[in-house]
This record gives structure tokens, sequence and C-alpha cells, in this order.
């Protein structure tokens, strides 16, 4: 783990450990190519075919031959998807929403991995148990009291209901994987610090969060994702269509009755290309500590 | 990280020095601790218990909660004709989806976990399935899933498969292309980033051991890699067990619980009773079912871990 110090130079590799990889023949590696040749492309296929199918005239989609590409790519569909429904509202309510709830996430989550992780205080690992034991309970059995207060409080049709709980902690699985990659870095670097009269936030700012670049980027990533995922949350506290987030604005585009009544599966196609876009590129940008954060934080129980 | 208290001696001599300061332990544990322990008590603690006393009553919001005692539970077990269905169906969609599913990241973890080039191109291509938001999953695995026009069934019938499922539409065909969505979205995902972890930890000179004793590929794999990631695999089941259980969204947005009631899973009944029929008193002693049955399995779990789970080196 000596390779967590260093985090200033990220390396490219998947870990900065050493890799240890079974040696394999010629023959061997070849089958092993191809398999995963095979197996990506088949995985990527679906994609391909949104982008394609979001290109097409509905008759080209409703023949019964295949079109595997568009006769003429229609890019005015995608025109058409915002012309059709507030679905430029609803990505930037999805942006809203993922603006308040990662930093919330990131923060308070570290808070609680740091006292978890570092501070040895009375009923902490009662706590710790319960955290994780909140991992066990549906959400629905704490679902409905909650959509009662925050009904009484008349706080439907508001993001409070659908945020808060990101500044709260942000869920046990992202304060676990914090924990976990909190422990793995060395107490010598904070006693250092001690000796040299810092505080313990001092320590968190300069000691710790520096070193975990990769686990809050894994953190950040895991929340942007769930948050732009999020379905049920949004579809039982909003009813206001200016507050959906495209997750729900989806659904709503599946079912509504529109002025014309032609098929509308390539305006499908075309708004389950937009709203998977955002999510691919942060992605790309941030692929590199994903999976250092994750394979790092050495998930297991 | 044991090693590090033996090589530095300081650590331990501070460790002692600190220890006599409970009091600013405490102080510092529970201010960083204050947001989460919030949050604990007001979303979770205190929702808990109040659901809980609302199992026990009759609640549509507008009047007031009132009790019934076992009532809602009784409703359950003897009239309620989607209760057991909705259970059964549940444990289908979990019970085959989600050991699929960890046994294909597995696999595909060990493949990647092999010298090839191009590693991270590799291992995108089968980690964009889980970017793409389940809502547009729904939609697009519809379309691919087409009775008529989609693609899956056009190529069927050019293989002469004259009268391929309907899917979605078919009650037969709806948990099992339900779990195959599940499986696109899920093989290639953080769960098989946590199990290419695994492998890394596996120390090597276990596989030169293998290898001086004349062990193949096949032989390491079963007696090396296989045990070793033991820990993973229970993990990845846990967690898995626990979110399939929960699995509300594919189904809701795909087919509604339907066709018929084939995908009316526990938690869209439990949804309908809540705020379709604001039956909050019987909603809430559903969720406290399913609580039950969530807890129970993942203990069982645990117990039978002991038999299978491989803790190396302790």
């Amino acid at each position: 783990m000596a390779a967590t110090y260093d985090t200033h130079a990220p390396s490219t590799q998947l870990a900065p450990v050493k890799l240890q990889r079974p040696r394999r023949s010629n023959l061997g590696i070849t089958v092993i190519y191809i398999a995963l040749t095979v197996g990506g492309l088949i995985f990527v296929f679906p994609l391909f075919w949104t982008i394609s199918s979001s290109l097409q005239t509905w008759q080209e989609l409703r023949s019964f031959t295949v079109h595997f590409l568009p006769e003429v790519p229609q890019w005015g569909n995608y025109a058409l998807v915002f012309d059709t429904v507030p679905f430029a509202r609803w990505m930037a309510n999805s942006f809203i929403l993922v603006a308040i709830t990662v930093p919330g996430t990131v923060i308070t989550a570290s808070l609680t991995a740091y006292a978890f992780a570092r501070f040895d205080f009375f009923g902490k690992n009662v706590w710790f148990i319960l955290m994780l034991g909140t991992l066990m309970i549906p959400t629905q059995v704490t679902m409905i009291p909650q959509y009662i207060f925050f009904f009484k409080l008349k706080l439907i049709n508001t993001y409070v209901p659908l945020t808060i709980g990101a500044w709260l902690g942000g869920g046990a699985f992202m304060i676990f994987l914090l924990r976990q990659f909190i422990m793995s870095i060395p107490r010598d670097l904070d006693e250092a610090a001690v000796i040299d009269g810092a505080s313990p936030f001092r320590i968190l700012w300069s000691v710790i969060l520096p070193l975990m670049k990769p686990a809050l980027t894994t953190v950040a990533i895991l929340q942007f994702m769930n948050e732009w995922n999020e379905f049920f949350g949004p579809f039982i506290y909003l009813s206001d269509w200016d507050l959906f987030p495209a997750a729900v604005g989806m659904r709503v585009f599946q079912n509504i009755p529109l002025e014309t009544t032609n098929p509308r599966d390539h305006l499908l196609m075309a708004a389950a290309a937009i709203m998977t876009l955002p999510v691919i590129l942060l992605f790309i940008v941030a692929q590199r500590y994903f999976i250092q954060g994750v394979v790092l934080s050495g998930l297991k129980i | 990280m044991a090693a590090t208290t033996t090589r530095f001696d300081i650590g331990a001599v501070l460790r002692r020095e600190l220890a006599p300061r409970k009091r600013w332990q405490n102080f510092y544990g529970y201010l960083f601790l204050t947001p989460w322990l919030v949050g604990f008590l007001g979303l979770f603690l205190g929702p808990g218990l109040y659901s809980l006393y609302l199992s026990v009553t009759k609640y549509d919001v507008l009047s007031p909660p009132e009790f019934i005692g076992l009532a809602n539970f009784v409703k359950m077990f003897t009239n309620d004709p989607q209760f057991w269905p909705s259970i059964l169906r549940t444990l289908y969609f979990a019970g085959v989806g989600v050991p699929l599913g960890v046994v294909g990241s597995m696999f595909l973890a060990i493949l990647l976990n092999n010298k090839i080039r191009a590693l991270p191109a590799y291992r995108t291509l089968f980690f964009v399935p889980t970017l793409v938001p389940i809502v547009a999953s729904v939609v697009l695995w519809k379309w691919l899933l087409n009775d008529d026009f989609g693609l899956v069934n056009q190529t069927l019938r050019g293989l002469g498969i004259m009268d391929p499922p309907g899917w979605f539409g078919d009650r037969r065909w709806a948990v099992p292309s339900l779990i195959m969505m599940g499986l696109w979205q899920g093989i290639g995902g953080t769960r098989m980033i946590i199990f290419l972890a695994g492998l890394q930890g596996i120390p090597e000179e276990l596989y030169d051991a293998a290898s001086i004793d004349g062990a193949g590929t096949w032989t390491k794999l079963w007696n090396v890699t296989l045990p070793m990631l033991t820990p993973t695999i229970f993990f990845n089941m846990i967690l898995g067990i626990i979110g399939g259980l929960q699995t509300f969204t594919a189904a809701f947005v795909a087919t509604e619980g339907g066709p018929g009631f084939a995908t009316w899973f526990f938690s869209l009944h439990l949804y309908k009773q809540a705020f379709d029929y604001w039956n909050m008193g019987y909603a809430a002693a559903l969720a406290w079912f399913f609580a039950v049955i969530i807890i129970s399995l993942t203990v069982w779990q645990m117990k039978l871990s002991s038999r299978w789970v491989f803790y190396y080196g302790g």
C-alpha cells in the first residue's frame, strides 16, 4: 500500500501496485483476446443501436427489414425531442440535483469516515455496525414516514427531500468506502502532524484529504451516477413537470399522449442518448481516478 | 497496517500518549460524526420506528392513524392475493439474476486480469453499459426486444424462429428480459472492478508455488484464484442480493408490474399500496416484513460464509 502516498503523480496503470497476472501460453492469450473483443462488442452494441435508431425515421425503424444505419441521418430528431417535451429543463434539473448532492456526499461522508477511521470515541463500534446495518434495511421502510414528514412540512415539490440525505452522511456505502481508504493511510502521518501541533481539522485537510483524491473522486462519480439514475425519490416527491429530472421526464415522454399519433421510438432513442451522454463524458474524464479509488480502498467485508 | 506499528516505535509511544485523552477523542469523534448522526436519527431511526408504529395502524395520511393491532399482518398473510406471488417473483428475479451477474463479473475480471494490451479500452467497453441510466436502458431494451420490429426478434425470425418470445410483453419472458437487461448493465460495472481489485490482492507466491507443483492454468484458477476470491464473491453476493430484492425502477418503467402481474415485484406491490391506494399503515407493515426477509437472508448468507469463504492469512 506504500504507493498510496504518491498521489501527486497519478499512474495511468490500473493501480500503482505491481500487477500480478498469471502467465499464459500464446494460444491461451489469443483465445482471451477473441473472447474479450467479441464480448466487448456485444456489450457496446446496444449503444450503437441507440444512436443509429435515434437518427432514423420512424418509418425506417418500423419496417420489416433491419436498418443498421440510417438512410439519411435525421439530426432533426434531436431537436424534435427538445421541441416535444421540456427535455432541456429536465436535463438542467438533473444537473442541479447532482450539483447539490455531490459536494454534500463528498464532504459529509469524508467527515463521517474520518471519525470512524481515526477517533476512538465512546460507542464507535456500535455506531459503525448500525451504519453498516442501514445497508440491509430496504428504503421502503423509511420512505413512507419520510414522505409523511415532508408532506406535513409542505416540502413536496421541492428538492429538499431529495438532497438532504446527501448532506447528512451520504449513505453507508460511500462512508464505508472512504473509511476503508483512510484506514490504509498510515497513522504515522497523522501522528507526525500531531507532534507539529496540528488540530484534527488541519490533519484532515492537509494530510488525509490530499491522499484521498482517488477515493473522493470515486465517491463523487458514484454519487453523480446514482443521482442521475435516481427515479423513485423524484417520482414520488415531485408532481410539477418543471421540476422533473431527466429520469422521471424520460418515463413521462414514454407514456404521454403527443399531438401526433406516430410512433416515437426514434425520439425516445434520441432522448436516451442525450441523457446518457453526460455520464459517459464524466467517466471518460475521471475513469483513471475512479478505478484507482475502488482498487485501493480494497473493498471487502 | 500492523507492520507500521512495529517499524515506527514512535507511533506506539504516541498512541499511549494519546490514550488518557479520551475526552479529546470523544469530542472530535462525535464532532465529525454529527452530520451522519443527525441523518441516522432523523432520516433513518426515527422514520424506521415511526413506520413500525404505522404497521399496526390504518392510516391514509389525511385522518390520524387508527390502531388496529396485527390486522395488517393478518391481511398480508391471508387476504392479499398479490402478497406471496410478489415475494416469489422477487426471489426468482434476485435468485437467478444476482448469482449470474456475480459469476459473470468474476469471469470477466479474470479475463481482464491477464497481461493484455489496450486493457483500459477493453475495460471501458464493458463498463459503458453501467453508465447508461436505468430509465434510458429500459427504453433501449424495450426497443431492442420489441415484439415486431426489435432487432432481436427480427434476427430470430431471420434464423427461422418464426414465433419468437414477446419479451417484455410476454408473461413468461418479462422477468427474464429484466434479468438480461440487468446482466448487460451490471456485469462490467463497479462489481467487476471490485473483482479486479480482489485479483490483484492475490500474492504471486501462490501462483509460483502452484507452478512448481506442476499446476496448469485451470488448476491454478480452481485452487488458487477462486479460493482467494471468495471474500470478494461474498461481498458482492451480499450487496447484490440486497439490491436485487429491492429492484423497482426497471420493472416499474418497463412494464409497471405487467403484463398480467408478471413483473409485480414486492417493491412495486408496496409502492402501489402506499402511493396509489394510500394504505400507509398496510404499506408500512409490508415494508417491515420485507426488512425482516432481507435481514434474515443476509444473516443466513453470513452464517453460511464460514463454510466457503476463505480468508488468506487470517
